[in-house]
């Protein structure tokens, strides 16, 4: 597990392309929003918030979800022919989710304090990186579950959809709190809602356990699916 | 590394495999001593894969017993007693020769040195070269090495040379029987008549799902009193797609 473990890490701090666009996406969709929101009176935290959830959420997607390629070409199958358990191959690739997952979280939290200014406690930096990045784990596991389903070819579509509902019915964008009704119902189902609670947290206070609870069911469950839906297939080949 | 001294490499009874209406594989009985190099022929739709997958444990049977050196396949996989090489492809492009071979060597317990199973498979020139810049011999022969690199007695290769041009599949078979050389046990599953005629000690001849022929290719040839093993193949298995 641990040799895995270093393999897949080492293969992804190699991806420079990867990473850098991990990073720049979101940091650059802050620097947009931030100039347009501040000027109507949301606060830079706020938009920090929402913009660093999306980067760690696409990120962690991104990595589990890819993971269909490897499953397409039968990668996976050959890790069944060594002492690999399903169950280690699988925590390898979370953990390398939770890996990619932090810089864009970090990076959007820099950005935000040079160049918008936005001063928190240490609790609150706490909160607003390691809490959001911590509250991460479902969405790599949802990546899995995907790259679990799909195949290489309907891949981008699968994940583009994903992260799409995640973001903007998920509130990162535009507040929840402008939604119309039904909307805002459907919000408060997805996880990305909780997590931007979360971030949200972090600068203007508000119910963060509630929304660490709601999010440790999610991987709870999502991880259940994934191991299911892993020893099914294993069945199957 | 062997457990249970004396088991033979591979034994196989009963065993069954339906998928949906199918019935794969209809009754298999097979014992593969230490040593052998056993062909496993057939046409497509013999039972050839499922048979090779359920040995290596990527397929649970219905019923039947399977033991690898006396251990469960599972078990044996865990142990590196077996080294498998599946039908499809498993490389990742953006990763080199000697990174892959040395992942899979490092989930082993005890592994052959990198270098020596790159040698062996004959791929040492290619240890830094990424498999996105291989050809499909080359590949072959770097999933060989993957396959040798836990240092395994049993060797299973399905349809190692499908895929090949002549050449490949000739170099890919010199660097197998030296490894078999070294006192290890081989079973290869092909449809080309002529390189189970050339590499095996010994002919299993499968057709709907079942063993209709198992001996030496002089003994197979014998029991049909026919002219070659192409004629043999062609009476037992009443299939005329199958001679390629």
């Amino acid at each position: 597990m641990t040799a895995y473990l270093t393999f897949e890490i080492r293969r992804t701090l190699r991806d420079a392309k990867f990473l850098l666009f991990a990073v720049a996406l979101p940091v650059g969709l802050y620097l947009l929003m931030a100039g347009r929101f501040i000027d109507q009176g949301v606060p830079a935290s706020y938009v920090m918030g929402g913009v660093a959830v999306f980067g760690a959420i696409k990120s962690a997607l991104d990595v589990g979800a890819r993971t269909a390629v490897e499953r397409g070409i039968g990668w996976q199958r050959q890790l069944r022919l060594t002492p690999l358990s399903g169950g280690g191959y699988l925590l390898a690739k979370a953990s390398v989710a939770m890996v990619v997952a932090l810089p864009p979280v970090a990076g959007v939290s820099l950005v935000a304090a040079l160049v918008s200014g936005v001063r928190l406690s240490p609790g609150g930096w706490a909160l607003a990186v390691l809490g959001v990045w911590a509250g991460t784990v479902p969405f790599a596991l949802l990546g899995l579950l995907i790259g679990q389903f799909a195949t290489a070819q309907n891949l981008q579509a699968y994940q583009g959809a994903v992260v799409l509902v995640l973001s903007f019915v998920g509130g990162l964008f535009i507040p929840v709190s402008t939604f119309p009704q039904a909307l805002a119902t459907v919000a408060k189902v997805l996880p990305s809602y909780w997590l931007a609670q979360v971030g949200h947290a972090a600068a203007l206070g508000g119910d963060r356990w509630r929304a660490a609870l709601v999010l440790a069911l999610y991987a709870l469950v999502l991880g259940a699916a994934v191991v299911v839906r892993y020893r099914r297939d294993t069945a199957r080949a | 590394m062997d457990i249970h001294e004396g088991a033979p490499a591979l034994s196989v009874a009963g065993l069954r495999k339906t998928y949906g209406e199918t019935r794969a594989v209809d009754g298999v009985d097979l014992v593969v001593g230490r040593g052998e190099v056993v062909a496993l022929l057939g046409p497509n739709g013999a039972g050839k894969s499922s048979t090779i997958d359920m040995i290596v444990g990527l397929a649970r049977p219905d019923a039947g017993e399977i033991t690898v050196f006396g251990v469960t396949p599972r078990e044996a996989v865990r142990k590196g007693m077996v080294g498998v090489m599946p039908q499809e492809g498993a490389l990742l492009d953006d990763v080199t020769v000697g990174e892959t071979v040395a992942l899979i060597a490092s989930l082993h317990s005890a592994p052959l040195p990198v270098e020596e199973a790159l040698r062996r498979a004959g791929v040492a020139g290619l240890a830094g070269r990424r498999a996105a810049r291989l050809s499909g011999g080359q590949k072959q022969r770097v999933r060989f090495a993957m396959a040798l690199v836990s240092g395994p007695g049993l060797l299973v290769l399905d349809e190692p040379t499908a895929a090949l041009d002549v050449t490949a599949r000739r170099e890919f078979w010199r660097s197998m029987h030296a490894f078999a050389a070294t006192g290890r046990t081989v079973l290869f599953s092909t449809h080309y008549l002529d390189e189970a005629e050339a590499y095996a000690d010994r002919v299993v001849l499968m057709h709907a799902g079942r063993i209709v022929a198992d001996g030496p290719v002089s003994a197979v040839m014998a029991e049909v009193g026919a002219l070659g093993l192409e004629d043999a193949f062609l009476r037992l298995t009443g299939d005329s797609e199958a001679v390629r």
